[in-house]
């Protein structure tokens, strides 16, 4: 539970909040339990005493409990709000620090997508897990205190049995779900990898007639989640079986001693019913922290990597020009793996047009990634103006690059806001220059809401080839004098693609422009061609 | 018109009927345990009255019968979560089933619209959203209606005054949300909108985090961020306030049923009016907690239920598979064919991808004699692909015919075509799982030996050797990365054990360097002996493959085209 508790700590600042929350939420507990206990004494009293007992205190509980419910919501959750806030922009800013760049040059969509599953994961920390147990630890001692008056030994047994309800088994199910929950991980990653063999291997499994093959692994795979979950909510079941008896249990004991004092006894009855009601949902809710705190791990461990290549302490100013060369550079990703490059050299003159090609692997996107300083070669260097960017701030060697991908994001905003990130003071005019460039212009003029029109998540709602010139027009826009284009055409059809590479070669005259590709269409107009190969650079005729 | 959230609504209802069956036994069990809780609620109130009245009966029977319905109430319990457990299972089940199915038939075209990574979420992680959706709303969605209405059968015939109180309660449940909550069930459904949007912003940013990063405006989207869930949350609050009035409809008939049960008994006691004895009071007032359970159940499900609302949206938002019907005409029957010594031809077949683009294939015709290699050559974008595309019948003619020996291609049964064709693409799909099991593949009945000679022809078993494990290295997601070369290797491995009368390559060397290429031809060579070969590539090397050339521009074999032949 250690990671549930750091993550608590992050909500400090909010502690008011939440405490005021608790505490508001343990009053309507109290209310509520006395309110039942108080009409069952009422019953009970007009028969024994001949007395009707304190009518008003009946009412007043009534309403104090909708009252202080209806508190209790709006609070918890303005709490929880905020908290949440919090928790998403802490882990916004610790994984931009750490490995964001590497995970675009990764593809590691897929990883992101379940962090962010898991950062809501713990969405439900405070509300569903926080707020209950903060009601049984209130009626724990309510309850020995108020029946210990009239039957004490019965008090002891009836405390024990609500801290096994309410603590004990919630507990041991947050424990196993979170040994489960790795089983849970790993039957769905495999679920996750079967599909994505389907679907990304399409044509391999129709051409192979394979599709009742992969459809039956997908199945099988299916099952043995199904069954890991299945395991999970049986023994969360009987968690909860569990906790019901033992309520059970103190209600009988309870009724075994009402002859020794009936009143006593009902009151008794209608506070075990009413409290043992409030703990119900806990041994669910020790499932849901066994999970939370697995998520919590992996969110902590995400948001706290540090980042791959550190700033120097004093770095150098920025210089004037945009040479960029590579100088004997050795790299390779991790210590166990092969040498991507080994002895690379080669120097890319202002305002050039260069095309980089080499075979898939050969590290042409590692070229990438070590000038934007994303990661650090681990023999020679990198210059850009004549200056080693180790001496340089990443951000300030990022300012003179700019990069677009076969990855590079549209994100679901307007079009405005898409451009914007690469340029934020830039103006109407500029935009819509920028987009005449990319060719697209045109295309944005014909559509009703123009520049404010929403992109659609990943650019969904244009097509490829629109969603990359929208992505060439964000990097035109940007003031970079150099512009690295990683694979700009991967995944577009032949046509789109020839269109494309025909635009590029009318834009951006002033500027460096390093076009990464495994293979040329011969249209492309450059200055000069290095071949990847074997870790170095070899030039290749144009 | 309907809008998205009508029809994502929709959709979940839709999905949410179809497991009713499913659910049934679960909300059997909830019912079920509902009756013994009343029992108990019965026992208890004798057992207290009889504190004071010595006549309810022998304590013994009392308690034992407590005891029982105790545990049989605890395994009803167990039985309805393992029955809601299976609930969502098949829900799930019939759900992913469906899309994997829609993905099918969609087929590799999808791959142009869809990021494949992207489409695995909604194959995962998006049906397993709805697990809460089918295992715990549909249940407690019914149970909500039919667990009071058995409370306030046993109330009526016990006391007409508690059942009336308990109905009244009830019937004040839905009008008094229906009047403090007609605005606010609009209006937080529109909230939840915006939450989702929230989260889909978080989801879009953490993705997009790279180029955030790398465009320098990490600290400023991180701000953007926060200030957008502060808004949220300031107009989320004024909804909720509202909203909560609804809520609050449910606690007060809780206490306003039981002030006024506790009143009227006490009242009556006092006045002594007869006909109501203590064990019944006591009754009517344990029943009030029974009654509002499955109600207070309900509205924690909708918790889950709005979870896969939220999911939903990438669901429903799937393309439509293709008409099958814009291909008009009649099917004709389905024929085998013999599975040697294929010829193929091309009859003025005219395709486009995008009727708006202008046409791929515009009147392409052309023949390949059974066991010759036709080389297509051509500038990218010529059509070359979409040939071999409609060869595997991944995509159908818009007019003119393809026949393999005269047949119509699309008059042989599926199955029966795809044993006649080799397929080796671009960039092959390396399956995660060994070495072995990728070259088996092709043929899953081959035997141990037959790979083992698939793997030597195709020369996989030169870089095998150097592998940890051999042909029994873990390759593909998460296992060892295979280059280019190598992964065209497996390709060409599969084809050798498929050992089929056709092979189709579609620029099978388009991502190698020229020394890897050279290689992989030359296996090629060997492979294409004695099959019908159609070569689609742009590198000048494979041009120098042994065959007839035929360039292609504009959708049409070039001397047609110069031909003007329509």
């Amino acid at each position: 539970m250690k990671p549930l508790l750091r993550i608590l700590a992050l909500w400090r600042s909010r502690a008011g909040w939440l405490l005021a929350g608790a505490a508001l939420s343990m009053a309507a507990v109290a209310a509520g339990v006395a309110l039942m206990v108080q009409s069952g004494r009422a019953v009970g009293i007009a028969i024994v005493a001949g007395t009707l007992a304190a009518p008003f205190l009946l009412r007043a509980l009534g309403a104090l409990r909708v009252i202080l419910r209806y508190a209790e919501r709006l609070l918890t959750h303005a709490a929880t709000f905020r908290a949440l806030a919090d928790l998403r922009v802490w882990f916004f800013r610790g994984l931009a620090k750490g490995s964001a760049g590497g995970l675009g040059f990764r593809r590691a969509g897929d990883v992101l997508s379940r962090l962010v599953n898991d950062v809501e994961a713990l969405d439900g920390l405070y509300l569903r897990i926080l707020i209950p147990l903060a009601g049984a630890v209130l009626l724990l001692p309510a309850l020995g205190i108020f029946i210990g008056r009239t039957f004490p030994l019965l008090a002891a047994a009836v405390v024990v049995l609500f801290g096994i309800a309410a603590f004990v088994l919630p507990a041991l199910a947050a424990r196993q779900a979170k040994s489960a929950g790795s089983d849970l991980t790993r039957a769905l990653s495999a679920l996750r990898v079967a599909a994505l063999d389907l679907l990304s291997g399409m044509k391999e499994v129709l051409a192979f007639g394979a599709e009742g093959r992969m459809l039956a692994q997908i199945q099988a795979r299916e099952d043995a989640l199904f069954a890991a979950q299945a395991r999970v909510a049986k023994r969360s079941a009987w968690a909860a079986a569990a906790a019901f008896l033992c309520g059970q249990a103190a209600l009988l004991a309870v009724l075994a001693l009402a002859g020794a004092a009936p009143l006593g006894a009902i009151a008794a009855t209608f506070l075990i019913v009413a409290s043992f009601e409030v703990v119900a949902g806990l041994p669910r809710a020790g499932v849901l922290a066994g999970y939370a705190a697995a998520s919590a791990e992996r969110v902590l461990e995400a948001a706290q990597s540090p980042a791959p290549v550190a700033d120097p302490p004093h770095p150098l100013a920025l210089p004037r020009g945009f040479t960029l060369r590579f100088e004997a550079v050795g790299f390779r990703w991790q210590p166990d793996r092969p040498m991507v490059f080994d002895g690379l050299s080669l120097e890319i003159p202002e305002r050039s047009r260069v095309a980089i090609l080499g075979p898939s692997g050969a590290g042409k996107s590692t070229l990438a990634a070590l000038a934007l300083k994303v990661v650090a070669p681990q023999s020679g260097r990198v210059l850009l103006g004549g200056v080693d960017i180790a001496a340089l701030s990443a951000a300030d060697v990022r300012s003179r690059i700019g990069w677009l991908s076969q990855n590079t994001h549209l994100f679901d905003d307007t079009i405005r806001a898409n451009l914007l990130l690469a340029a934020p003071a830039a103006d109407e005019q500029a935009l819509w220059a920028a987009l005449d460039q990319a060719q697209i212009g045109a295309f944005v003029r014909t559509l009703p809401d123009g520049l404010d029109t929403w992109v659609g998540e990943k650019g969904l709602r244009f097509s490829g080839g629109q969603g990359r010139r929208l992505a060439l027009a964000r990097a035109l826009l940007s003031p970079a004098p150099i512009l690295i284009l990683d694979e700009p055409c991967s995944g577009l059809d032949a046509d789109t693609e020839r269109a494309f590479l025909l635009t590029l070669n009318e834009v951006a005259k002033d500027r460096t422009v390093i076009l990464i590709a495994h293979h040329l269409l011969g249209i492309e107009r450059l200055d000069r061609v290095w071949r990847i190969s074997g870790g170095r650079a070899l030039a290749a005729a144009c | 018109m309907k809008n998205p959230e009508q029809n994502i609504a929709a959709w979940t209802r839709a999905q949410a009927k179809a497991v009713r069956k499913v659910a049934l036994p679960a909300v059997a069990f909830g019912l079920a345990s509902v009756a013994a809780a009343t029992g108990q609620a019965w026992l208890m109130a004798r057992v207290l009255a009889r504190g004071l009245h010595a006549d309810a009966g022998p304590l013994g029977v009392l308690l034992g019968g407590f005891g029982l319905l105790a545990l049989l109430r605890a395994a009803l319990g167990v039985a309805a979560d393992n029955a809601a457990v299976s609930a969502g299972i098949a829900g799930r089940r019939r759900l992913r089933h469906q899309v994997l199915h829609r993905l099918l038939a969609l087929g590799p075209a999808l791959g142009r619209q869809r990021h494949s990574g992207e489409l695995t979420a909604v194959l995962t992680d998006q049906v397993e959203a709805m697990e809460g959706l089918f295992a715990r709303w549909v249940p407690a969605a019914m149970l909500a209606v039919m667990g009071p209405a058995l409370v306030l059968l046993v109330a009526f015939w016990t006391d007409p005054w508690a059942g009336g109180t308990l109905l009244g309660a009830g019937l004040f449940v839905p009008v008094g949300m229906a009047l403090s909550g007609i605005g606010a069930a609009v209006a937080s459904r529109r909230q939840f909108v915006a939450l989702a949007r929230l989260q889909a912003r978080f989801l879009d940013r953490v993705r997009g985090i790279a180029t955030i990063v790398l465009a320098g405006r990490a600290e400023h989207e991180a701000e953007a961020l926060a200030a957008a869930a502060d808004e949220l949350r300031r107009r989320t609050m004024r909804v909720l306030r509202v909203a909560f009035l609804s809520s609050s409809v449910l606690d007060l008939a809780l206490a306003g049923a039981l002030v006024v049960l506790a009143l009227h008994y006490g009242a009556a006691a006092l006045a002594g009016r007869g006909g109501v004895s203590l064990s019944t009071s006591l009754f009517a007032l344990l029943l009030v907690p029974e009654f509002f359970a499955p109600l207070r159940a309900y509205a924690a499900a909708y918790q889950d239920r709005l979870h896969a609302t939220g999911a939903a949206a990438a669901l429903v938002n799937l393309p439509e598979p293709p008409q099958e019907a814009s291909h008009a005409g009649p099917q004709p029957a389905i024929r085998t064919i013999s599975a040697h010594g294929v010829s193929i031809a091309f009859e003025n077949v005219h395709f486009a991808w995008d009727k708006t683009r202008g046409p791929v294939l515009n009147g392409l015709s052309f023949r390949v004699p059974a066991g010759e290699t036709l080389i297509l050559i051509g500038p990218s974008g010529a059509g070359k692909s979409t040939v071999i595309e409609m060869l595997l019948g991944f995509i159908r003619p818009d007019s003119g015919r393809v026949s393999l020996n005269g047949l119509d291609l699309f008059s042989i049964a599926p199955e029966a075509r795809m044993r006649l064709m080799a397929w080796i693409g671009q960039q092959p799909m390396i399956f995660a799982g060994s070495l072995r099991e990728n070259i088996r593949f092709a043929r899953p009945e081959a035997t141990d030996a037959e790979v083992a000679e698939a793997a030597r022809a195709a020369r996989v078993d030169a870089f095998a050797a150097s592998l940890p494990r051999g042909l029994d290295t873990e390759v593909g997601e998460g296992g060892y990365g295979l280059s280019g070369g190598q992964a065209q290797r497996v390709a060409i491995a599969r084809a050798f054990l498929k050992n089929a009368p056709v092979l189709l390559l579609d620029e099978p060397t388009a991502h190698l360097d020229p020394a890897t290429e050279a290689e992989v031809l030359e296996s090629l060579r060997r492979l294409a002996a004695g099959r019908t070969v159609i070569l689609a590539s742009h590198s000048a090397a494979a041009h120098a493959f042994p065959g007839r050339r035929l360039e292609l521009h504009g959708g049409r074999a070039l001397a047609d085209a110069a031909r003007g032949v329509a």
